[in-house]
C-alpha cells in the first residue's frame, strides 16, 4: 500500500482551509485551521490509470497532542502514506500527525456554500466540510473540474455532481446540455428554475411547459433521463413543501428532520436489600453486575443498603472483588487515608506561611465548609464534628491531588457521601471516585465544563432545534445558565434525598455517557414555553433557571431524559458529533447501519441481562471529557 | 428583565475573593436577610431591587459571582454593560483587600468601558461586626488604597448587622449619578464653563493628587 503512494506529487496545495465538518475521528480538529493539497501519480506509464486524492492536513503540528495515540485516519480508504510531506521532522511526528484523505474516486458530489466546500460520497451523510478562508475557492472548484468530470446539479448551481467520465449517463447528459444549449451559469434554464423559487404562482405554468418539453424530448428513458426527470420532480416538490403562503409573501420554510416518537420510561422501584444480598456468591463475588446496574439505574437504591452499594458505584469496591479482597482493600486504604491526613496536619504555621498556594487553599475551604449544607441537620450547629470531618477530606484531597487542590463546587459532591457514609476514610475514597467523574469540570481553564455546555446545546439543538435556535438569538447559545447544573450534577437543584438517588442512577453510566446532558435537555424541553412564551432574554432566562432550585420533578425529568435517548439513539438522522457526545458507536463512512451495534434497546432488554454489556459506553474510547483530561493534565506539566 | 416600570436600570457587579460576603451584601439590601451559613455561589446570580434617591427611583439589577479565580471565564462576560461595580474584601482577611487590585484590572479590563468613561468603582469593606482584635484592614489602609487608586467612594458595611449596606447601594448610584452628569458636563463644555462636579473629584487627576473628601467616615 506504501509502496502504491510513493510516487505521488502534490499538483496544488492552498493554505489557510478550515476543517468545519468532518468524520468523528478528526473532531479534535474540527475548526484547525489547515493545508489542502492534491495529490496525483506523477506520470501515466499506460499500465494503470493516474490517481489522485485530496489531503487536508492541519497546520499546528502541537494540536497533534490531544490525539498522539490514534491512527492516520483516512476518509473512506484507509492507507498509510511514506512519502513525507516537507522538511526533516523525526518520524515521530508523521505518526502523531493526522491527516484527512478522500480519494477522488470516492467524491461523488461538492456541495458550495459562500467560502464553504462540503464533500459527498453518495450517502446523505458528507464527507467533510471545509471553509477556504482566504478568499474563495473558485481555483479549487475548476482544478477538481479538471479533474473529475463534474457538472452542477440541476437543482441547486452550487451543487457539483461528479459523474464518471466514462458512463453512458455523462455522456447522455453532456448530448442533452448540448442540444439543450443549457450553460451551468445564467442559462434561462436555470433562469426558469430561480424564478420558481421566488415566485411560484407566476412562473410555474410556464416553467411546465418548459420542463415537460425537457422531460418528454429525451428519446430514450436512459438513466440520465431518469436521474433528471427525479431531479425536476424532487426540486418541484421541494418548492411546493417548503412553502408557506401568506398573503402573497412566499417564505422558505425548512422542516428539521422529525425525532422517532417518545417513549416513557417510568421509573422503578428502588433496588431492595434481597435483591442485592442474592447477587453475592458464597465468597462475597457480585455475581450479575449488569442487572445491578441495570436495577439500580431504574430505581436507585434502597436507602438500607446505599453506603454499601455507593462504594461500588464509586470505584472504591472493584466490581469483580471478593468480601475477603474488600476487607484487606479497606484495610490498606484507611491507612493511605490517616497517612495522607497526616501531612497537612503536621504542618507548622511557620511552613504554612511560606507556602502561599496551601494556606489559600486551607482558607477557602474553612469558609466554605461553614456554609455547605448548613440547613441539613447533618451539618447544623456550631463545633459541628461533621463540618470538621467535611474539612478534613477536602483537606486531604488537597494533599491527594496538589494540582487540582480545592476548587468550589466539591464541598458539594463530598456533602451527600459523607452525610451517607459519616466514616472519614471510606467517605473521603467514594469522594475521590466521584471526583475521578467529574475532574474535568474543575480544570483550571475551564475547558472540561465549555466543552460540556458546548455539548448541551449540541443535543438540544438536535432535540429541539427551535428553541435551540431560540437561545441562540437571544445569546443564550453558550449555554452560561446551565453551569451550576453541570458543574456539581444538579446538586444546588435539588433536595438532599433526591441528589443522593439521581446521583446514584447517573453512576451507572446508564444508558449512556453524558446522560445528565440529556437530563439537562428535559429540563429545558419542559421550560421552553415559559423561556420562549414569555420572550424571555438571556438575563431572564438565567434568572428562571436559577429559580428552579428545589422545583425539579427528578423522576419525571430521569423518565423524560431517558425518552430523549431512545429518541436520538433511533433517529435517522443522527449524526456522528452526538454519538460522539452520547458514546454511541461511531458509524463513519463504513458501517451503515448502526442499530446491529447498539445493544442497549429498551428497558425488557436491561432488565434481561444476559451475555453482551447493555451498553455501549465502553465501545467508545475516548469521550469529550478525557479529551479534555488529557488537556488538563497536560497544562499541569506545562 | 421584564420592567414594568420605567426607573433607570443600572448594573450593579459585586466583586471580590471567595467569602468575603458578596452574596450576603446582595441578600441584605435586597431582602433584608442574612444566612451566615448561605452556600458560596456557583456559576452568576443576580437580583433586582428598587432604590429611591432625591425622589428618583432606580432599578438596581445586582450581579453576585463566584469569587475562586478559576471561574474567571464564567463571570467576566458579565462584566459587559456594567454601570456600577463594587469591590468587596472582609476587614478580617488581609488577602482578600490585597487582591483588590487583582479585581479592578480584571473588572477594567472585561467591562469593555467606552473611552474616557470613568469606572464607578466603590471599594466595600465588609464584616465590620468582626471585633476589633481580629481587624486585619484599617479604616486608614482602604482609604489610602482608593485614593492612590484614584476611587473616591469607600465604605465599611456589616451584611450580618446590616450596617451601611443600604448606605454603600445608595453612595454607589450617587457617584454614578454624579459621573454621568460630569460626563454630560464635558460633552457640552466650553472653555468658560466651570465644572462644579470638579469638587467631588477629577477623573483625570493624577496619582499623587489626593482626593478623598468623599471617603466614607
Amino acid at each position: 500500500m506504501d509502496e502504491e503512494f510513493k510516487d505521488y506529487i502534490d499538483i496544488f496545495s492552498q493554505d489557510g482551509v478550515l476543517l468545519k465538518q468532518a468524520p468523528s475521528s478528526f473532531i479534535p480538529f474540527i475548526n484547525a485551521i489547515g493545508t489542502i493539497y492534491i495529490w496525483s501519480t506523477e506520470t501515466n506509464d499506460g499500465t494503470r490509470p493516474i490517481k489522485r486524492f485530496l489531503e487536508w492536513k492541519p497546520n499546528d503540528v502541537t494540536i497533534d497532542s490531544d490525539v498522539q495515540d490514534q491512527e492516520w485516519a483516512v476518509v473512506n480508504t484507509v492507507q498509510k502514506r511514506s512519502r513525507t510531506l516537507s522538511g526533516n521532522l523525526p518520524a515521530d511526528h508523521y505518526n502523531k500527525l493526522r491527516s484527512l484523505k478522500i480519494n477522488f474516486e470516492d467524491i461523488k458530489r461538492v456541495a458550495k456554500k459562500n467560502r464553504d466546500l462540503t464533500f459527498f460520497d453518495g450517502s446523505s451523510e458528507p464527507m467533510c466540510t471545509l471553509l477556504f478562508q482566504h478568499g474563495d475557492c473558485f481555483y479549487f472548484i475548476d482544478l477538481l473540474k479538471t479533474y473529475l468530470s463534474v457538472g452542477p446539479s440541476r437543482r441547486d448551481k452550487n451543487i457539483f455532481i461528479v459523474y464518471d467520465a466514462d458512463s453512458p449517463e455523462y455522456q447522455e447528459l453532456n448530448k442533452t446540455f448540448a442540444a439543450l444549449d443549457i450553460k451551468p451559469n445564467d442559462s434561462s434554464f436555470w433562469t426558469m428554475f430561480k424564478n420558481i423559487k421566488e415566485h411560484p404562482y407566476e412562473s410555474s405554468l410556464m416553467a411546465f411547459s418548459k420542463v415537460s418539453t425537457y422531460v418528454y424530448r429525451s428519446v430514450e428513458p436512459g438513466n440520465n433521463d431518469i436521474l433528471l426527470n427525479d431531479d425536476l420532480q424532487r426540486s418541484l416538490s421541494e418548492i411546493d413543501d417548503n412553502i408557506t403562503h401568506s398573503g402573497g409573501d412566499y417564505e422558505l420554510v425548512q422542516k428539521p428532520p422529525q425525532l422517532p416518537k417518545r417513549k416513557e420510561f417510568p421509573r422503578c422501584k428502588p433496588l431492595r436489600e434481597e435483591q442485592w444480598k442474592a447477587q453475592f456468591t458464597c465468597d462475597g463475588k457480585l455475581e450479575d453486575v449488569e442487572s445491578i446496574k441495570t436495577l439500580i439505574f431504574r430505581g436507585g437504591v434502597s436507602p438500607k443498603i446505599r453506603e454499601e452499594v455507593w462504594k461500588f458505584l464509586l470505584d472504591y469496591y472493584p466490581w469483580d472483588s471478593t468480601l475477603a479482597e474488600r476487607e484487606a482493600l479497606v484495610i490498606a486504604k484507611v491507612q493511605e487515608y490517616y497517612d495522607m491526613k497526616l501531612q497537612w496536619k503536621s504542618f507548622t504555621k511557620a511552613q504554612e506561611n511560606n507556602f502561599s498556594d496551601f494556606a489559600q487553599r486551607k482558607s477557602l475551604i474553612e469558609k466554605d465548609v461553614n456554609r455547605t449544607d448548613r440547613n441539613l441537620d447533618f451539618y447544623a450547629g456550631d463545633n459541628n464534628q461533621n463540618l470538621q470531618k467535611l474539612n478534613d477530606i477536602l483537606m486531604t484531597y488537597v494533599m491527594y491531588n496538589f494540582d487540582l487542590g480545592y476548587v468550589q463546587g466539591m464541598s458539594d459532591l463530598l456533602s451527600p457521601i459523607l452525610m451517607l457514609i459519616g466514616n472519614e476514610p471510606d467517605a473521603f475514597w467514594c469522594f475521590v471516585g466521584f471526583m475521578n467523574k467529574l475532574i474535568s469540570n474543575f480544570d483550571i481553564d475551564q475547558a472540561g465544563m465549555k466543552d460540556q455546555l458546548g455539548n448541551l446545546f449540541t443535543l438540544l439543538n438536535f432535540v429541539d432545534p427551535f428553541l435551540a435556535k431560540y437561545l441562540e438569538t437571544h445569546d443564550c447559545a453558550n449555554m452560561f445558565f446551565c453551569f451550576r447544573w453541570v458543574l456539581v450534577w444538579f446538586k444546588r437543584e435539588l433536595k438532599q434525598e433526591d441528589v443522593m438517588r439521581f446521583w446514584e442512577v447517573l453512576w451507572t453510566g446508564y444508558p449512556c455517557q453524558n446522560f445528565h446532558l440529556l437530563v439537562a435537555v428535559a429540563i429545558l424541553e419542559h421550560e421552553r414555553s415559559e423561556l420562549m412564551g414569555n420572550d424571555y432574554g438571556f438575563t431572564e432566562i438565567l434568572k428562571h433557571i436559577n429559580e428552579l432550585s428545589c422545583h425539579l420533578d427528578m423522576d419525571l425529568m430521569l423518565n423524560k431524559a431517558e425518552g430523549i435517548f431512545f429518541q436520538i439513539k433511533e433517529a435517522d438522522h443522527l449524526t456522528d458529533q452526538i454519538r460522539f457526545i452520547v458514546g454511541l458507536p461511531l458509524i463513519g463512512n463504513h458501517c451503515t447501519d448502526s442499530h446491529e451495534l447498539i445493544h442497549f434497546d429498551s428497558p425488557d432488554c436491561l432488565v434481561s441481562s444476559e451475555s453482551h454489556p447493555k451498553c455501549s459506553v465502553d465501545r467508545v474510547s475516548i469521550s469529550p471529557d478525557e479529551i479534555s483530561f488529557d488537556k488538563s493534565i497536560q497544562s499541569n506539566f506545562l | 428583565m421584564r420592567s414594568t416600570t420605567k426607573n433607570p436600570l443600572l448594573k450593579v457587579v459585586i466583586l471580590g475573593d471567595g467569602g468575603v460576603g458578596k452574596s450576603c451584601l446582595m441578600n441584605r439590601f435586597v431582602s433584608n436577610q442574612f444566612d451566615e451559613h448561605s452556600f458560596h455561589t456557583i456559576g452568576v446570580e443576580f437580583l433586582n431591587k428598587d432604590l429611591d434617591i432625591d425622589g428618583q427611583t432606580y432599578t438596581l439589577q445586582i450581579w453576585d459571582t463566584a469569587g475562586q479565580e478559576r471561574f474567571k471565564t464564567l463571570r467576566t462576560p458579565f462584566y459587559r454593560g456594567s454601570d456600577i461595580c463594587m469591590l468587596t474584601y472582609a476587614i478580617d482577611d488581609k488577602t482578600s483587600f490585597k487582591n483588590l487590585e487583582l479585581w479592578r484590572k480584571e473588572f477594567t479590563y472585561y467591562a469593555d468601558l467606552k473611552e474616557n468613561n470613568q469606572i464607578p468603582f466603590l471599594v466595600v469593606g465588609n464584616k465590620s461586626d468582626v471585633p476589633r482584635e481580629e481587624r486585619e484592614v484599617s479604616q486608614l489602609e482602604m482609604e489610602t488604597w482608593c485614593n492612590e487608586n484614584g476611587i473616591t467612594s469607600c465604605i465599611e458595611t456589616s451584611a450580618k448587622n446590616a450596617s451601611n449596606v443600604q448606605e454603600a447601594f445608595k453612595m454607589a448610584v450617587q457617584h454614578w449619578l454624579r459621573l454621568e452628569s460630569r460626563a454630560d458636563k464635558n460633552e457640552t463644555a466650553t472653555n468658560d464653563t466651570v465644572d462644579l462636579s470638579k469638587k467631588y473629584g477629577d477623573n483625570r487627576m493624577s496619582c499623587c493628587v489626593g482626593g478623598s473628601e468623599e471617603s466614607s467616615n
